[in-house]
């Protein structure tokens, strides 16, 4: 399957990979203490032990680009993961069952859509990520949470809007039809017959929105509001941002991880789905 | 015989944007174990939501169903949804006429084949599975225990077709619907599909349905035939009695529009002037009135009743063809 994609895709299946790689085993790596500061300060690239330079402070900057894949990746992945799963039942549900229940969630998914991303899970994480005491932030871990939800309800009617259209499509071929006249039940339909084929456009566009996510993560970080400090690729940006004449490569490197995995993650969604076009062109 | 399947005044209206579509008008017939109907109407005739009407698998909401459909004693047009599933697979089945969009392009041939048995009739899997190579059998398909393992797109049409069938017969239904089960394939195959259908008719002990726009194809295979025109039965008769005895001239137009071997070369094959009337339209006097040769100003004002002509002979005229009155 790896052999079929273009270089582009293959490339880009690499990088993620490697990412992955990063955010499981990042702390086994031989590399310093991404908390640790050190004495070359603003170093640039390929600097002696430091292979993408120090920042400002001190702070290695690929040892802080290998710890914030973990945030970044992990956030993207969870809520992409949590947004398909749940926009996709409901989209099913929608598409399936028709009438009211479909009208329903369409409303729902179109109110969510007309908001953009990244106002939508700023409310969301003021409302949410509240601590007791007013004067003191709330606790890294609470905000994390409140994170991933807003972000997995910015994904729930994207997925949702398109499995609802799939499953549309899918009711009312023939095969349905067919199954229906033999006797099976909705849920057995709905799981053999509508699952299996809207799962590839799901997959697709899941991967579109993990490049979403990472990018508005990055702008919730880079707006103060996202992960602790430094701890993801956008809270990198964020710390960095004041700095760009005295250390560029520390608002570089971390931009360029960001902008390198969203292009992958999107040229990924694009294969997928032009394979599965081919697929279907087939028939 | 007992009636196995009895349709009597069954009237399908669709609420749609340009108004009430009267689709089906009134149709009555009736079906005894082991025999075969031929369904014939041209495209929009309503032969299709007939058949659809009688299973009751017409989904849209939009559908208005009157009249009765008693399949042996019970009467489905007031069963439950899940009581009417029931019926479905296990009494009555349906070919559909395409065979690549009616099977799913991401299961295996002998999962879509092996579903029926398995949810209908409780078999376990690996009874399932013997089943489904026995059905590819049936239905003539050679080294069933490879093509199980296969997806649709592997397969040629007129395989696909049978595995519809195959699909169709798993669950021994005593009715049989063919919705132009050969419309979508080759000449070639389409006598091959139909003389498998007729084959298995007679070996299952089923009834058959075919629904099908073209007179040749039901010729040899059923024992009656009704014609369709306009959403009402025009005519119907036994297969002998109604080739031999056309009464109605919209069935002797269908005939003579057939291409024969007989024709003199360089002469026009005849043609029925017109089309279908409106089904949005209130209808006035006889459907085929406007493109009937033997039209009179009673035929366009006054709607004929179906009468009977002797011989099992129905049709709907006021002046058959070789009747004198």
């Amino acid at each position: 399957m790896f052999k079929k994609l273009n270089l582009f895709s293959k490339i880009s299946v690499i990088w993620i990979g490697l990412m992955f790689f990063f955010a499981i085993m990042g702390d086994l790596l031989p590399i310093p203490d991404p908390a640790e500061f050190f004495d070359v300060q603003s170093a640039g690239l390929f600097s002696p032990g430091h292979l993408l330079g120090t920042d400002l402070n001190g702070y290695d900057l690929f040892a802080n680009v290998v710890a914030g894949s973990r945030y970044s990746i992990a956030i993207a992945v969870i809520s992409v993961g949590l947004g398909s799963a749940i926009g996709g039942f409901l989209g099913i549900a929608a598409g399936y069952m028709r009438g009211k229940t479909d009208y329903a969630l369409s409303v729902l998914f179109n109110i969510f859509l007309s908001i953009p991303n990244l106002i939508l899970s700023l409310v969301l994480i003021a409302v949410l990520a509240t601590s007791s005491d007013p004067n003191v932030p709330a606790s890294d871990n609470r905000r994390i949470i409140v994170i991933i939800i807003s972000l997995t309800i910015v994904i729930i009617p994207i997925l949702g809007r398109i499995t609802r259209g799939t499953t549309l499509q899918w009711t009312n071929s023939e095969f349905v039809i067919a199954a229906k006249s033999m006797g099976m039940k909705d849920f057995m339909i709905i799981r053999k017959h509508i699952i299996p084929n809207v799962l590839p456009s799901i997959y697709a566009v899941a991967f579109l929105a993990i490049g979403i996510v990472i990018v508005v993560e990055g702008s919730l970080s880079l707006l103060g509001i996202g992960v602790g400090n430094g701890t993801s690729w956008g809270s990198m940006l964020a710390r960095a941002q004041g700095d760009l004449e005295y250390s560029p490569t520390a608002l570089f490197v971390p931009l360029t991880f960001l902008g390198l995995t969203v292009i992958a993650c999107n040229q990924i969604g694009d294969a997928l789905r032009q394979r599965l076009d081919s697929r279907e062109s087939k028939l | 015989m007992s009636e196995l399947l009895r349709v009597s005044k069954l009237d399908v209206r669709f609420n749609t944007a340009r108004g009430e579509l009267h689709a089906v008008k009134d149709v009555s017939f009736n079906l005894e174990p082991g025999e075969s109907l031929g369904i014939v109407g041209e495209s929009g005739s309503g032969k299709t939501v007939l058949s659809r009407a009688t299973m009751g698998i017409l989904t849209t909401s939009i559908a208005k169903i009157t009249g009765s459909v008693k399949l042996t004693d019970i009467e489905l047009t007031q069963l439950s949804r899940a009581d009417l599933r029931s019926k479905w697979g296990t009494e009555m089945a349906i070919v559909f006429q395409d065979p690549m969009t009616a099977l799913n392009p991401v299961r295996r041939i002998g999962d879509q084949i092996a579903e029926g048995p398995r949810v209908r009739l409780g078999m376990s899997k690996k009874d399932a599975k013997q089943r489904a190579i026995e059905l590819l059998r049936m239905v003539q398909i050679a080294e069933p225990e490879k093509v199980l393992r296969k997806f649709p797109l592997q397969l040629s049409g007129g395989m696909r077709q049978r595995v519809m069938i195959a699909i169709a017969i798993a669950c021994n239904p005593k009715i049989l619907f063919a919705d132009e089960p050969t419309t979508a394939l080759d000449v070639t195959v389409q006598a091959q599909i139909l003389g498998l259908i007729s084959s298995l008719r007679k070996q299952l002990n089923m009834s058959l349905i075919l629904v099908t726009h073209d007179l040749g194809v039901v010729a040899g295979h059923t024992d009656k035939i009704a014609v369709m025109y306009a959403g009402e039965i025009v005519e119907m008769a036994p297969t002998k009695e109604l080739f031999s005895n056309v009464r109605m001239p919209y069935t002797e137009a269908l005939l003579n529009s057939i291409p024969r071997i007989s024709n003199e070369s360089g002469v026009r094959l005849p043609v029925i002037e017109g089309r279908l009337p409106d089904p949005t339209l209130p209808q006035h006097g006889c459907g085929f009135s406007a493109r009937c040769n033997y039209a009179t100003d009673k035929c366009h004002v006054e709607r004929p009743q179906l009468v009977d002509g002797g011989n099992g002979h129905m049709y709907r005229c006021f002046f058959p063809l070789g009747v004198n009155k």
